[in-house]
């Protein structure tokens, strides 16, 4: 036999053995199938619970979102003021506050005058004429206040290293009312912005458990459904069928049961949020930003939960097939 | 075609092997059947086979493949070269005739061509032509047995292994099938049976191996039952 016969006879049989390759495959794929919809009663419990799982997945996801985005939310409301000296007119203000906006923790700055403070506060009071009287009356006035909002909510360092040591603040600065960020008013923003963080943490060690949780039980269910065909298993083994081949199908049907769960979960879940979006922010949840997250990128959560529910069932079929394809 | 030299299989320490050093010879074409009270080691004996289980020492050689050469993978390979059928027939329930014969073919990469080939002629020759598209629950215990036998014998293996295959049948049936294991050998299959059945035993007049406690008590070239 020439060279040249060689090399293309094993061209021929290296294509033969691609082929049977795919054709392997795809009779994986119809068997997958096949079970999946010849079984109905474990077909319906395996995809329910799936379907529990992904929307518990989902939900955590959700609510740990809101959490995070009601805390900093909060934490942005916490009073970081400077009060300066009430006669301090809005440009003399403006210096201190083009250096503050420069700090690298500061997301806004605003300016409030003694006059406006003052209007504010009558406003505030208006039912309370002693109070409004007292005011007329007072000889000491409001000071100006300059707010601040931070970007990462619990760092002060640098503002309060910008109050101790800034020459042009110290010109102008109330020389009574200390900033709200330091001294006593320090140690009750410090606890708010202690608990929002501590929210956030507890959610996001919240997730993980559910998330665990409810993946030990699609795993259990899967391979309780194995369990069932142990047998089955078995005389594949007998009869000669590779370890993958009789993988596969179960693989597969795994997979369908994710796909199908992960639509009736994202469908269920948006739908869920939606309406109760609503109630929760009557009660000052920070919810706005999910929802729009979730139904703007509506078809790309599906296709993470599509994901998500394959590969759990992925995972879960090849542990619960292992143990029964031992030689 | 099979041989066995001085295997041994004991399953603990203490207790007493379940083969106790058996040697063993099959020419090829031979139907060779093993009788024995249950616990004797026949099941072991075709573990050994079918290489579900390893023996504790000795040399076992079936169809020129060496036991203590075969890779772990290689294991499907040598499995689809024996043909077995089990007393419980071990069909696959959700799928027609037609389909568990296939699926013998399947699992050997065969294309589709050849399968529509080669399972209607296996049916036919096991009697079941009609009920391609019937499911296991359909079929009566000799049809569901007939179905087994033809997906062990679709892939024209050398040796057919039948552990008790009519254990659960009625004498008519029982017969159908042994006729059909004739029919089979007839056509150059070595065939291993093992049964119960005195009747079986003492009127197909082939080679009859006994045996008790885990040794072969006597082996008869043409055999009867002995209790």
């Amino acid at each position: 036999m020439s060279r040249r016969d060689g090399s293309s006879s094993r061209a021929l049989a290296g294509q033969r053995k691609n082929r049977r390759k795919w054709l392997t495959f795809l009779r994986m794929l119809r068997y997958g199938v096949n079970n999946f919809s010849r079984n109905a009663w474990l077909t319906v419990a395996a995809t329910a619970v799936m379907t529990i799982t992904l929307l518990i997945i989902f939900m955590t996801f959700v609510a740990q979102n809101v959490l995070s985005d009601t805390a900093v939310d909060i934490g942005k409301r916490i009073d970081r003021s400077i009060y300066l000296k009430p006669e301090t007119t809005a440009a003399q203000a403006k210096q201190v506050m083009d250096k503050i906006a420069k700090l690298d923790n500061v997301e806004t700055v605003t300016f409030k005058s003694s006059a406006e403070a003052r209007a504010d506060y009558a406003k505030e009071n208006k039912q309370d004429s002693g109070t409004l009287e007292a005011i007329n009356e007072a000889t000491n006035r409001i000071p100006a206040t300059i707010n601040i909002g931070l970007k990462s909510v619990d760092d002060t360092s640098s503002l309060i290293k910008f109050v101790e040591t800034d020459e042009t603040l110290k010109k102008y600065i109330h020389p009574v009312r200390k900033p709200t960020f330091i001294g006593q008013r320090k140690d009750a923003t410090s606890t708010i912005a202690g608990w929002t963080q501590f929210a956030q943490r507890a959610g996001i060690v919240a997730s993980i458990l559910f998330i665990s949780i409810s993946s030990l039980i699609i795993f259990n269910t899967i391979r309780m459904a194995i369990f069932n065909r142990k047998e089955e298993i078995q005389m594949m083994k007998l009869i000669g069928a590779d370890k993958s081949f009789i993988r596969g199908p179960f693989v597969v049907e795994a997979v369908v049961y994710g796909f199908i769960a992960a639509m009736i979960a994202t469908i269920l879940g948006v739908l869920t949020l939606t309406s109760i979006a609503g109630k929760l922010k009557a009660y000052g949840v920070t919810i706005d930003p999910t929802v729009t997250l979730m139904t703007a990128y509506a078809p790309i959560v599906l296709v993470a939960m599509i994901a998500l529910g394959a590969l759990i069932g992925i995972v879960s079929s090849l542990f619960a097939t292992r143990r029964y394809l031992k030689i | 075609m099979i041989l066995l030299d001085r295997v041994t299989k004991s399953y603990g320490k203490e207790m007493k092997p379940a083969l106790n050093r058996i040697s063993l010879h099959v020419e090829p074409n031979e139907f060779v059947i093993i009788v024995g009270t249950s616990g004797a080691g026949k099941s072991t004996l075709l573990k050994l086979l079918t290489r579900e289980e390893k023996p504790t020492s000795g040399k076992i050689v079936v169809g020129g493949i060496d036991y203590d050469t075969l890779k772990d993978k290689h294991i499907p390979l040598l499995r689809r070269k024996i043909g077995v059928v089990f007393q419980d027939f071990k069909l696959l329930p959700q799928r027609t005739v037609f389909e568990n014969i296939a699926f013998a073919l399947e699992i050997a990469g065969m294309t589709n061509r050849e399968i529509k080939n080669t399972v209607p002629k296996v049916i036919e020759l096991v009697g079941l032509t009609g009920k391609e598209k019937s499911f296991p629950h359909e079929l009566s215990g000799g049809e569901r047995q007939r179905v087994a036998i033809a997906r062990a014998v679709v892939r024209q293996p050398k040796i057919l292994i039948a552990d008790e295959p009519t254990g659960n049948l009625d004498p008519k049936h029982s017969w159908d099938i042994m006729r059909l294991l004739e029919k089979i050998n007839k056509y150059g299959t070595t065939v291993l049976l093992t049964t119960h059945n005195v009747e079986i035993v003492n009127k197909l007049k082939r080679r009859v191996i006994t045996i008790d406690h885990g040794k072969i008590v006597s082996d008869q070239a043409q055999g009867s039952y002995r209790q």
